[in-house]
């Protein structure tokens, strides 16, 4: 089935968005306090916050600092299937503050360095019959290190 | 306050796990039996059951859990008892240890003076899929889901990034984390309730498959099935019972805590921003707590058992136990001191590295070790320092840690 016919779903709502002008992110900022979680909550996760005010829906910056990544070299079994080896998974560290775990999208290997400036993207994580299941990425930028 | 005592222990031998034989509640009957006649009590002595919950699949999402969690209830029925308080405590990889903090605290209050701490655990072979039922949305625990993440995951990206901290190059603690694996194994080569008798070698375990880099299989254990039980008592009735009381001199409890800057397990995203503590606050804090409860220091401990569902956990512990320059650690394990003829002996038990992990009632296998470690009962695994403190650190996923220290009582 051609790509462009197939339908494109996220793998889960409610975690990123993918609009043209560029993937990103969905956390939650507290107004009252200034703590940022992901994915968003309805509620702050600070114990010193007064929860003064309700949360709110924020997008995370799409570019960050590789914290430590790993390369799985085995596929999950079922319902999990989909995750096919070898696949890697990456920390990333954010301007926000917070580490951000995700899919890390590399064609070497041994170009992946901790300190490396990596971006977010949305990408295929899976085809099945005519849908496409979304999830996010960080991939190396060109540049090197942060 | 009353002081707390272990007087006697059991444990059967872990098995494969996956499979429902042996039967789980006869197995953990019988070792319950075992620990009451070694503490010379019948089941309708004790005050209280206090027992983890379990990891035990389910098929359908029309079948709920509750059989898998009410695990002190059914014990009480099968095994007898007079109405007593029944508690299930479910702390994932950590419940036998947070059942411990729970037993030694209603001891203390004097509101209750002999307790049976049980459990037993079964789960699916391989990595553990932390999926969620279909009536429980959150987006907090969609890792697996959305992006594979498994718990070696965490593991991994932990033992490259203490690497890079370190400025040592991955494949240095890839060797040392073979060390751990051999050291271990030569233990549990020596204990008869392991599940696997063989005694690696370096190359063995630098040669098996990579699950993910740099976690080799033979670095990462497996999962396992068994059952453990002990009894505990007010120290005037322990002394009554036996002549060697193991005083629990702490049992501390942890949690996720807010501005913990190391990915946890089973979590996507940190917290706390530029508040962020120091790496690993919440494995070392219960620990923390422990020393303050004991009045000891960390050069008071004389061996440890540590909750290894990998080689870098043993590292790790020995990190945050110890509380010194993590080049410390390493040369610990290089000059093999944590052998049982060694400075700092650590899990000759033969870790969960050589049990493999029945879950959440692994906890018994390192209190059992350090309780016959005290007493001086480990026959060929004994350790040849003078032993006074032992101390026993487990964790478990979504920010569950337990530390019990336990101290010779006579």
């Amino acid at each position: 089935m051609a790509e462009k016919t197939r339908r494109k779903v996220p793998i889960v709502d409610g975690l990123f968005t993918w609009s043209p002008d560029g993937p990103r992110l969905i956390a939650t900022r507290c107004p009252a306090c200034g703590s940022i979680q992901f994915p968003k909550s309805n509620v702050c996760n600070n114990p010193e916050c007064d929860h003064s005010r309700p949360v709110e829906e924020c997008l995370l910056s799409p570019e960050g600092i590789l914290y430590s990544y790993t390369i799985h070299r085995y596929s999950l079994p079922e319902p999990f299937s989909y995750h096919k080896a070898p696949y890697a998974i990456g920390a990333v560290e954010l301007p926000e503050g917070i580490i951000v775990l995700g899919r890390l999208a590399f064609s070497d290997e041994k170009a992946l360095r901790i300190g490396m400036k990596v971006r977010l993207k949305v990408d295929k994580l899976y085809e099945n019959g005519d849908t496409t299941y979304l999830t996010y990425f960080f991939e190396p930028v060109g540049g090197g290190e942060g | 306050m009353s002081e707390s005592a272990i007087v006697s222990t059991a444990i059967t031998k872990w098995v494969e796990a996956g499979s429902p034989t042996p039967i789980l509640m006869d197995r953990l009957a019988d070792v319950v039996l075992q620990a009451l006649k070694e503490a010379k009590m019948k089941p309708g002595d004790l005050d209280a059951i206090i027992c983890n919950t379990t990891a035990i699949p389910f098929d359908s999402p029309r079948n709920i859990t509750t059989s898998a969690q009410l695990i002190a209830h059914r014990l009480a029925e099968k095994i007898g008892t007079h109405g007593i308080q029944c508690i299930n405590v479910c702390a994932a990889c950590a419940s036998t240890a947070i059942a411990f903090a729970v037993a030694n605290a209603m001891i203390k209050t004097g509101s209750v003076r002999k307790v049976l701490v049980a459990g037993t655990d079964n789960s699916p072979r391989g990595f553990y899929l932390s999926g969620q039922s279909i009536l429980d949305s959150d987006l907090a625990a969609s890792g697996i889901k959305a992006i594979g993440i498994t718990n070696p995951t965490y593991w991994a990206m932990w033992a490259r990034r203490r690497a890079y901290e370190m400025g040592v190059d991955v494949d240095d603690i890839k060797k040392l984390m073979a060390l751990v694996k051999v050291m271990h194994s030569e233990y549990g080569a020596l204990n008869p309730y392991a599940r696997y008798n063989k005694v690696f070698t370096v190359e063995e375990v630098l040669n098996s498959p990579v699950v993910c880099d740099p976690l080799h299989l033979y670095m990462i254990s497996a999962t396992s099935s068994g059952a453990g039980a002990a009894v505990i008592a007010d120290m005037e009735t322990a002394k009554k019972i036996t002549d060697k009381p193991v005083k629990i001199v702490a049992s501390t409890v942890g949690s996720p805590i807010y501005g913990e800057p190391v990915p946890r397990i089973r979590s996507l995203a940190t917290v706390g921003g530029n508040k962020a503590l120091k790496p690993f606050t919440e494995w070392r804090l219960p620990i923390m707590r422990a020393y303050k409860e004991a009045g000891i220091k960390p050069e008071d401990v004389d061996i440890i058992e540590c909750h290894d569902t990998s080689c870098f956990h043993t590292i790790n512990w020995i990190d945050q136990i110890m509380g010194w320059e993590r080049e410390e650690t390493d040369k610990l394990i290089a000059k093999k001191q944590i052998r049982h003829d060694g400075e700092l002996p650590v899990n000759l038990s033969g870790g969960t590295s050589s049990f493999g992990e029945a879950v959440m009632a692994q906890a018994f296998v390192m209190v059992h070790e350090l309780f016959r470690q005290l007493r001086g009962e480990a026959g060929p695994r004994q350790a040849k320092k003078k032993l006074r403190i032992g101390l026993c650190a487990a964790y478990g996923g979504y920010g569950s840690y337990g530390c019990i220290i336990l101290e010779k009582g006579w």
